[in-house]
């Protein structure tokens, strides 16, 4: 009886010693997500309580708004388009300055500050400067002898604005993938070169095969961080303009939430992303058995 | 050992304690003043009724009125937010008891912002509100407080305030807002723009085909646009009403207007973009910010929009810019004054009797104008209007005489704006109205398809 009761108050110590964690995750994450859940099923303006209606918003969602599927679409294709870019550029990035012996400390700070001001409106505002009609790259474009283009304005070319703004915050990736290059070991390469393989073998057959965990956790996370893109969407062209072009998922939830006062339908709407990001993510595991390459089980 | 253990279980429960406290830190500060406030305010006795009549002295009165702070949110350019910020200094000089925490943001934001405080049961005491489909909005939900119990009791002074324009803020006989200001849709125009391209200046009598003659000379002998494309969401009600008709049909439940209006509408532009007198769509997107208009550039001699912009249109392009009436024909029936935005209380203040002192300070001191000078349009307290007026500058000489001509051609606010509206205006403005004007779409399916789905969405809506 006595052991129990330590027992029991061994427990709760270490509940109490963890207690900020539990109180963030459940006051800030399972309760309110559990309730986006709830609220989904319902009529709910903000200004007033919600009402049940059950399964109207999906049916809505799935048969007639054509804005749903549109913004469905430009996510995918922003986030497909996105994610490999900037992760070719963060290895490519990576292994230059893996290479750099002097004042490596210096260029891997100053290759990682785009991603620390990275989601934040200021950076948001000088693209907007950068792609204007009369901004530094038309200004360039003109020096080159060619005609200047309506970035922003044009439906065309307006997506790629926000591909590459997410390219170029590439930072906490190369971080990632330095890392995990200063993990393989030397002998490899120097065991290649012995046999004679130049750098591109040594990059398919060594550098590539033994990143690939490195390169699994950066593709779910940047995954992830692509199908939840807004700021930047919604600074830049605020509204989805022009034509609907950079109408992201998140941005038209948004819209549904805080304009159109429907925060039913837009609950509804992240349980969608939810599932949808879900499934991807559980995909990308799964397939990880056929690419991705652990050195303690050997070679497949 | 038992009661070590009690102990360490405290020491984990403080350090948890006050890691959340201090996360909140910033917060529970204020959270402790409110609560102190609302003791104060509930009991409407700190010298509200001695104040009477004209509280824009403030504080006077018996009793040391206790510390009130007020949280105002307003929308605007830096102009705005700099002479807010001016006369709110001044109102806490004159009220050494009230405490203003201003937020302000730019237009853009603005609703998402107020409808998340709202919902985080944080409306703001005194925040700027809009005519339309945003009065209705909030007003269908409850959200502000009827003022008529001030204005009974004398602390909001409407002796000398516009009649005409105070019914804008009435909803279902309750007085939700208070207009700071009067409005008018207005055609601003370059006159050494048109008189350089040889063209005759516009003038009240003037028609759509006389805006595209004009339009059409400007860009042919100057090389520049003729005019900038016109904002659905604010040009065709006007063009509406010029044909007797309304945007919103009188039940709410759809268009208010037939369809060849709208593919009239279209037309013209669709017709003056593809001759390049009109930028095509992308051009006018890199125009969006107000400081950054065609005209501002001396790339256009026109500009429409609402009559308080042109102040600041203005002291952006810093050349002498002239207002007239839009086309007509009819332009007596498209026309209305408009109050320009009001200042509402929110239901569930704590504070909501100096809210209302605050926003009878607003529209009854002659010093809360000699700052803004109009630039929340133009007063509705006539004795201020009429003692400002000598203080101006000519810009904004020419928008209150604009609001006379404006006053003198116009027909009564249509305030039928049904619940859903903003989801309506936003479907015209961002969607079909570019499809249009991408060309992408024909007026004639962009009517068929804007009056269906915004019968879809007001069905939904209500």
């Amino acid at each position: 009886m006595a052991t129990r009761k330590a027992g029991g108050y061994r427990n709760l110590t270490g509940y109490a010693f963890i207690s900020p964690f539990l109180i963030g995750f459940f006051g800030l994450t399972v309760i309110p997500v559990a309730m986006t859940l709830y609220l989904s099923f319902t009529d709910y303006n903000m200004l007033r309580p919600p009402e049940w209606i059950g399964l109207e918003h999906y049916e809505r969602m799935f048969t007639k708004d054509e804005k749903f599927w549109h913004s469905l679409r430009v996510t995918f294709f922003y986030t497909f388009t996105a994610v490999p870019l900037r992760l070719i550029v963060a290895l490519a990035i990576a292994m230059l300055v893996a290479k750099i012996v002097r004042g490596a400390g210096f260029y891997r700070t100053v290759l990682y500050l785009p991603s620390i001001i990275g989601g934040s409106v200021a950076v948001a505002v000088m693209w907007r400067q950068l792609f204007g009609l009369e901004g530094a790259i038309n200004t360039i474009l003109k020096w080159l002898g060619l005609s200047g283009v309506s970035w922003l304005g044009d439906p065309k070319y307006a997506i790629w604005t926000l591909i590459l703004l997410y390219g170029w915050q590439f930072g906490s990736s190369m971080l990632i993938f330095l890392a995990g290059l200063k993990n393989i070991p030397n002998d490899y390469y120097e065991a290649a070169s012995v046999d004679g393989a130049g750098s591109v073998t040594m990059f398919f057959r060594i550098t590539l095969p033994l990143l690939t965990p490195v390169i699994l956790f950066n593709v779910v996370i940047q995954l992830i961080n692509g199908f939840l893109a807004f700021t930047p969407a919604y600074v830049i062209f605020g509204d989805g303009r022009p034509l609907g072009a950079t109408l992201m998922y998140v941005l038209y939830l948004f819209q549904n939430a805080f304009t159109f006062f429907d925060m039913g339908y837009a609950s509804g709407m992240a349980w969608v992303l939810l599932v949808i990001v879900g499934l991807l993510t559980a995909l990308i595991f799964k397939s990880s058995e056929y690419w991705v390459h652990y050195e303690s089980k050997g070679d497949r | 050992m038992k009661r070590r253990r009690m102990f360490t279980v405290l020491l984990a429960l403080m350090l948890a304690l006050a890691a959340v406290l201090s996360a909140c830190g910033g917060k529970s500060d204020n959270g402790g003043t409110n609560a102190a406030n609302s003791n104060t305010a509930g009991r409407s006795e700190n010298g509200g009724g001695s104040n009477a009549g004209s509280g824009s002295e403030g504080s006077g009165g018996g009793d040391a009125p206790k510390p009130v702070t007020l949280k105002v949110l307003w929308w605007g350019g830096q102009t705005r937010h700099d002479n807010t910020l001016k006369i709110i200094e001044l109102y806490q000089q004159q009220n050494p008891h009230v405490t203003i925490e201003p937020e302000f943001t730019g237009f853009d934001g603005y609703w998402e912002k107020l409808s998340a405080m709202v919902a985080g049961n944080n409306t703001p005491d005194v925040l700027q509100m809009n005519f339309g489909e945003y009065l209705t909005q909030y007003a269908k939900n409850d959200v502000l407080a009827d003022l008529n119990p001030f204005v009974e009791s004398g602390i909001i002074d409407t002796s000398k305030l516009d009649a005409g324009i105070m019914e804008s803020g009435v909803v279902d006989g309750k007085l939700l807002g208070i207009p700071l200001g009067m409005n008018a849709l207005t055609v601003i125009y370059d006159p050494e723009l048109i008189k350089q391209a040889g063209a005759q200046e516009p003038a009240l009598g003037w028609t759509w085909d006389d805006f595209k003659a004009i339009a059409r000379t400007v860009h042919q002998n100057l090389g520049i646009y003729g005019s900038p494309t016109l904002e659905a969401n604010n040009i065709l009600e006007y063009y509406a009403r010029q044909n007797d008709q309304k945007f919103f049909s009188d039940d709410g439940t759809g268009v208010g207007f037939d369809d060849q209006i709208f593919i009239d509408y279209f037309n013209m532009q669709v017709e003056l973009i593809k001759e390049g007198v009109m930028p095509s769509l992308d051009v006018m997107q890199q125009h969006s910010a107000l400081e950054d208009q065609l005209i501002v550039h001396g790339k256009a001699p026109f500009d429409v929009r609402w009559s308080n912009q042109v102040v600041a249109l203005a002291k952006a392009a810093n050349r002498p810019l002239k207002l007239t009436v839009l086309p007509g024909p009819n332009t007596e029936k498209g026309l209305f004054l408009k109050p320009a935005m009001f200042f509402s209380v929110a239901k569930d203040s704590k504070n909501a009797e100096e809210a209302a002192k605050f926003i009878n300070f607003f529209v009854n001191s002659l010093e809360v104008e000699e700052i803004q000078k109009g630039e929340r349009g133009v007063p509705i307290n006539a004795e201020i209007r009429e003692a400002i007026s000598k203080q101006l500058d000519e810009v904004q000489k020419n928008m209150f005489d604009y609001i006379d001509l404006a006053a003198a051609n116009s027909s009564p606010i249509d305030t039928n704006y049904p619940v859903g509206s903003a989801e309506v205006l936003n479907l015209l403005g961002t969607d079909i109205e570019d499809r249009i004007l991408f060309a992408e779409m024909s007026p004639e399916d962009g009517a068929a398809k804007f009056r269906e789905q915004t019968a879809d969405i007001l069905a939904r809506k209500r």
